[in-house]
């Protein structure tokens, strides 16, 4: 191990990393956002007694979990634009192979927190005389997400570790910014490990914080 | 409106069964690894000693909250300049997705060997067995049962997780089909033929593993995520 580790070089141009990192955010955040929110109309719909809601969804659902994401981003930013009448921006092939593979699996978590409240609350909200659509929204839904908490959080650290599948269109992450830092100055050690350490130091606190919210909601229900 | 064809696709349909090799070869060197590394990581982890368990969850923590495209870079393009060593895509995507999963794996084994009542223990102790034969002989045995479940969900997100490989240009099916896209400029029908591939492989084995689930719960043991 006589390898001299040099990191100044990497700290020369943490503005291109930097850029990166805010790349990186960026599509996080859409991800996020879009994933999460079509996974609950597709995991409501995939609830639904309607057949031709529930066996669309079901499709949906089936089919982007069961195949790789890099597939789905691949096939988007390589096939898709053929079939399109528009120009597609890496950012957006990855932006939406991510958000439908998210919203497939979060909508499996937002099913299971549905079907997890007891039946009991559904027959009080009609007793009461509410509609479908107010026991839903103002009963089942605010106590099932409090229950979801940590499968999403796990869904949103995932969406985040899955955002770097986007250099692989050549999107400008922060992923993506390392291996050009990597290539011009020949230290791709240093520039990987400040990526690996950067992800790990982000992520990091967000786990244990899952954890906590795990054990307080054990013990709360 | 774009006229679907997929002749070019069929008539090169080896080159696509070529990767669906590699990508299984890829997934059972990285099962074949990671299961044991896992089972290693998860006794440790697990351990009183604390110079052992440290270092094990250190290593499951950071390994489970890294990308695994950041690893696989790392051990492609890094540690062969910090050994000298000249590193070939297999065996970067090999090292990589057998820690990787091992991480994984080893919060299963944990979960399952958590999961066996306490009574159990107590029971091997009385009858004078030590800890490292009670976990053998006891514990585990019905930890496994009940983990099987869990650990079949991880093989399949590892095998869709092996897709990463194709970005250094290791042979699996998705590496073939860009290659196959470009050569035939049919980009559509071959990435489409290969998500259906991904498809019925993938949604045949969780099929596989509700089956499985339903027979465990049959018999009346429950099973751990």
């Amino acid at each position: 191990m006589d390898y001299v580790w040099d990191f100044g070089s990497v700290w020369e141009y943490r503005a291109a990393l930097w850029v990166g990192l805010v790349n990186t955010l960026k599509i996080f955040a859409i991800c996020l956002v879009a994933g999460l929110s079509l996974g609950l109309a597709i995991g409501l719909a995939r609830y639904s007694e309607r057949r031709w809601l529930r066996w669309p969804a079901a499709c949906f659902i089936e089919f982007f979990r069961n195949t790789p994401v890099l597939v789905q981003i691949f096939w988007f930013y390589f096939a898709f634009p053929i079939l399109a009448p528009f120009d597609i921006s890496a950012l957006m092939a990855a932006a939406l192979g991510i958000t439908l593979n998210s919203a497939a699996f979060s909508a499996e978590i937002f099913r299971g927190g549905i079907q997890s409240i007891d039946p009991g609350q559904w027959e009080a909200g009609r007793a009461i005389g509410m509609r479908y659509r107010e026991i839903m929204g103002r009963i089942i839904l605010p106590q099932a997400v409090r229950r979801m908490m940590p499968a999403l959080t796990n869904r949103g650290i995932e969406i985040f570790k899955m955002t770097t599948l986007a250099s692989a269109i050549a999107y400008a992450d922060v992923l993506h910014q390392a291996r050009l830092i990597a290539s011009v100055n020949f230290n791709p050690i240093e520039a990987y490990t400040v990526v690996a350490v950067a992800f790990f130091v982000i992520l990091y606190p967000i786990v244990r914080a899952t954890y906590v919210l795990e054990r307080r909601l054990a013990k709360g229900d | 409106m774009y006229e679907w064809d997929f002749t070019a696709v069929i008539e090169n349909s080896d080159l696509l069964w070529q990767g669906l090799l590699g990508t299984l070869a890829i997934t059972g060197t990285a099962l074949a690894f990671g299961l044991p590394l896992g089972l290693i990581l998860a006794l440790s982890r697990l351990s009183p000693r604390r110079w052992l368990a440290w270092p094990a969850g250190f290593v499951i923590e950071f390994f489970r909250t890294t990308p695994p495209l950041v690893q696989l870079f790392w051990f492609f393009f890094a540690l062969p300049i910090l050994i000298d060593f000249r590193m070939t895509p297999y065996l970067a995507a090999a090292i990589t997705f057998s820690i990787q999963s091992s991480a994984f794996f080893a919060e299963v084994f944990r979960a399952g060997i958590v999961s066996i009542e306490r009574g159990q223990w107590e029971a091997a102790r009385a009858i004078g067995m030590e800890r490292p034969q009670a976990m053998r002989r006891i514990i585990l045995p019905q930890a496994v049962k009940r983990m099987i479940p869990a650990f079949t969900e991880r093989s399949i997100e590892l095998m869709k997780t092996t897709t990463l490989v194709a970005t250094v240009s290791y042979a699996d099916l998705l590496y073939q089909a860009n290659e196959l896209a470009q050569k035939t400029f049919r980009p559509i029908e071959v990435f489409t033929a290969t998500a259906l591939i991904y498809f019925v492989v993938i949604f045949g084995l969780s099929l596989c593993v509700q089956a499985a689930e339903r027979r465990l719960a049959v018999s009346g043991d429950s099973t751990v995520r």
